[in-house]
């Protein structure tokens, strides 16, 4: 293989003695700075995303946890593509075939949206008491 | 694109409007909805600027030609067919039936779309929209575990189709830099011997197959329909099976032409296949909405006829059919739908008796199945013969044509055996056990009738209804 050609492989090496440097300093760092701190049963568990490590492999969890993921992520798709829009908008105002319609089909996108979210309250999909 | 908008903002309306209808008015939102689709409906004929006949928007993405119009128009009907089956089901539904009535008029949005698709983008976003919806549709009935089996079953394959559309879609554009359909359909001669673009057309056919349940794409279509909820089901045979072959045929005579002209011989073996395939599976079923599952693999083998003729009497014929096939299908789930509301299960001798229990139900079903057979005063004998017609003036360019004509003939005939034992259950099956009247209600009354109006308008006077129908066909024409 010719030089330059592995040249280009050259921010890939950066990356992985970069990771791996991250990785080595944080655990290192741990070390010396967590015997210092006071030591808990919690804190000596091992790290599982807040749940329990120990224990049946499928607990249960509430429903709830699944609703929230779903509305979230259709309310991100939102923004996905509020973007574009909000960078597009400036040249589609100026061009005159567009200019009418470009805040008019966001606006009604945001309505359908909007009446998503009105359901989703409505239907108590953000109450968490019950 | 007036009328899409207005069906979603019913749809919308629907939505939110379950939160102020108390609990016993909830019946009155479907007859709205029916009311707001029928007015549509009323308008596409009038020709209000709702339904023109030419013009373009999302820069050619989505195209208003006759094709288009009739689609709609054919969607609408059946929509408005099915709201009305969803009315009388709503006391089984427990879960929202409001959300049932949104969620069917966003079916429709979604079919709307796909009969002005004119892009791969649009015809994407659009099947999705049919797909997603009807996801929920199927498993509606939450408690029932057969609702749930079909609506999973109908998921898994569902994506797995999806993915092969999509894949298609992205070797199309990546060997041709074309979605647009008209674009593509400049450039694809010169495509036409590049293996990529052809196995990228050929995904995407994967794709419509599933959803016109087409021999191999067909395994869903039983389980599915068996437990969906009836008048999911009626919209799924009627709406979703329509809308993969508007797609279908926009994709083979109007993106790839040339391609398809090659093609002959393989859409001559799918639609045979298909045809073999549905009428035999459907001989041992005793299971009313499985035997009409398969019967519905053989209608869209029948089709299929329409689209291997490659001629323009071949596509208008198809659309004639998918008319008659509109008003029969909906006829025969409705009956369904009303017999077996109060039943858990929905076996050929539910209808023991039925011509006792409720004359004009009995009257109505004997008409479906004499239909969708193909005996000759209603709608279904017409367009099978005008189906066998384009067949056959093909012949002599390809003798497959012949072969395949033979083999939809003797599928008519197997046929013949599976829909009358359904009238014979009803009228010559000895122990009826339930023989209490069943009574219907006026609005369901209305849809019957339109639905045995339907069948014998398009069976005795079918010249303006293939007239409305050449005149679709013509788009592919030009």
């Amino acid at each position: 293989m010719e030089q330059s050609q592995l040249m280009q492989y050259l921010p890939v090496l950066m990356l992985i003695v970069v990771a791996i440097g991250f990785a080595a300093g944080t655990l290192t760092i741990s070390v010396f700075l967590g015997q210092s701190a006071k030591r808990t049963k919690a804190k000596d568990m091992a790290y599982e995303c807040g749940a329990n490590p120990i224990g049946e492999n499928t607990p249960r969890f509430s429903i709830k946890f699944h609703l929230v993921a779903m509305l979230f992520i259709l309310f991100d798709i939102e923004v996905v593509f509020l973007y574009p829009w909000a960078v597009v908008y400036r040249d589609m105002l100026a061009d005159h075939a567009t200019r009418n319609l470009i805040l008019g089909s966001m606006i009604s996108f945001m309505f359908i949206l909007f009446a998503g979210y009105l359901y989703a309250l409505k239907k108590k999909a953000f109450d968490w008491k019950n | 694109m007036t009328l899409e908008v207005c069906v979603m903002a019913l749809g919308v309306v629907l939505m939110l409007a379950d939160f102020w209808l108390p609990a016993d008015r909830k019946k009155f939102a479907g007859y709205a909805a029916v009311a707001a689709l029928a007015g549509l409906l009323f308008l596409s004929f009038g020709g209000c600027g709702c339904c023109s006949l030419s013009g373009t928007a999302f820069n050619g993405m989505f195209v208003e030609d006759g094709l288009a119009v009739f689609f709609k128009r054919f969607f609408l009907i059946a929509a408005i067919l099915v709201l009305f089956m969803a009315v009388e089901f709503s006391d089984r539904i427990a879960g929202g039936v409001s959300e049932y009535y949104s969620l069917i008029v966003f079916a429709l949005s979604g079919m709307l779309f796909a009969a002005s698709a004119n892009d791969f983008t649009m015809l994407f976003v659009s099947i999705e929209l049919i797909t997603i919806t009807f996801y929920i549709l199927t498993s509606f009935q939450r408690g029932r575990l057969v609702s749930l089996e079909a609506g999973v079953k109908y998921l898994i394959l569902g994506a797995l189709s999806s993915s092969f559309l999509v894949f298609g879609i992205a070797l199309v554009w990546g060997t041709t830099g074309k979605l647009n359909f008209n674009e593509l359909a400049a450039v694809a001669a010169q495509f036409e011997s590049n293996k990529i673009f052809l196995i990228g057309v050929l995904f995407i056919l994967v794709g419509l197959g599933f959803k016109i349940a087409a021999f191999p794409f067909q395994i869903w279509a039983p389980d599915v329909y068996q437990g969906a909820p009836t008048p999911t089901t009626a919209f799924l045979a009627v709406g979703s099976k329509a809308a993969g072959f508007v797609l279908l045929l926009r994709v083979l005579f109007t993106a790839v032409p040339t391609v398809t002209a090659h093609w002959a011989n393989l859409l001559i073996v799918i639609s045979g296949i298909t045809i073999l395939y549905g009428n035999l599976c459907a001989l041992p079923q005793r299971n009313l909405k499985r035997l009409l599952g398969y019967s519905s693999i053989a209608h869209a083998g029948y089709l299929l006829l329409g689209v291997a003729a490659l001629s323009t009497s071949g596509q208008s014929a198809l659309l004639y059919y998918l008319a008659g096939y509109l008003f029969t299908v909906c006829a025969a789930f409705t009956v369904i739908c009303l017999v077996t509301r109060h039943l858990d299960n929905d076996d050929l001798s539910a209808l023991a008796g039925l011509n006792r229990r409720s004359p004009l139900l009995a009257a109505t079903m004997t008409l479906a199945m004499v239909s969708l057979a193909g005996i000759p005063p209603l709608a279904g004998f017409f367009g099978k013969f005008l189906l066998l017609k384009s067949v056959l003036e093909q012949g002599a360019a390809n003798p497959g044509y012949y072969c395949l004509a033979f083999t939809a003939l003797a599928g008519v005939v197997i046929s013949f055996y599976y829909y009358f034992g359904v009238i014979r259950a009803i009228y010559w099956s000895k122990a009826a056990a339930d023989v209490s009247p069943i009574s219907l209600s006026g609005p369901i009354k209305v849809a019957l009738w339109i639905c045995i109006a339907g069948m014998f308008w398009l069976g005795l006077f079918p010249s303006k209804a293939l007239n409305l129908a050449t005149e679709a066909a013509s788009v592919f024409a030009k």
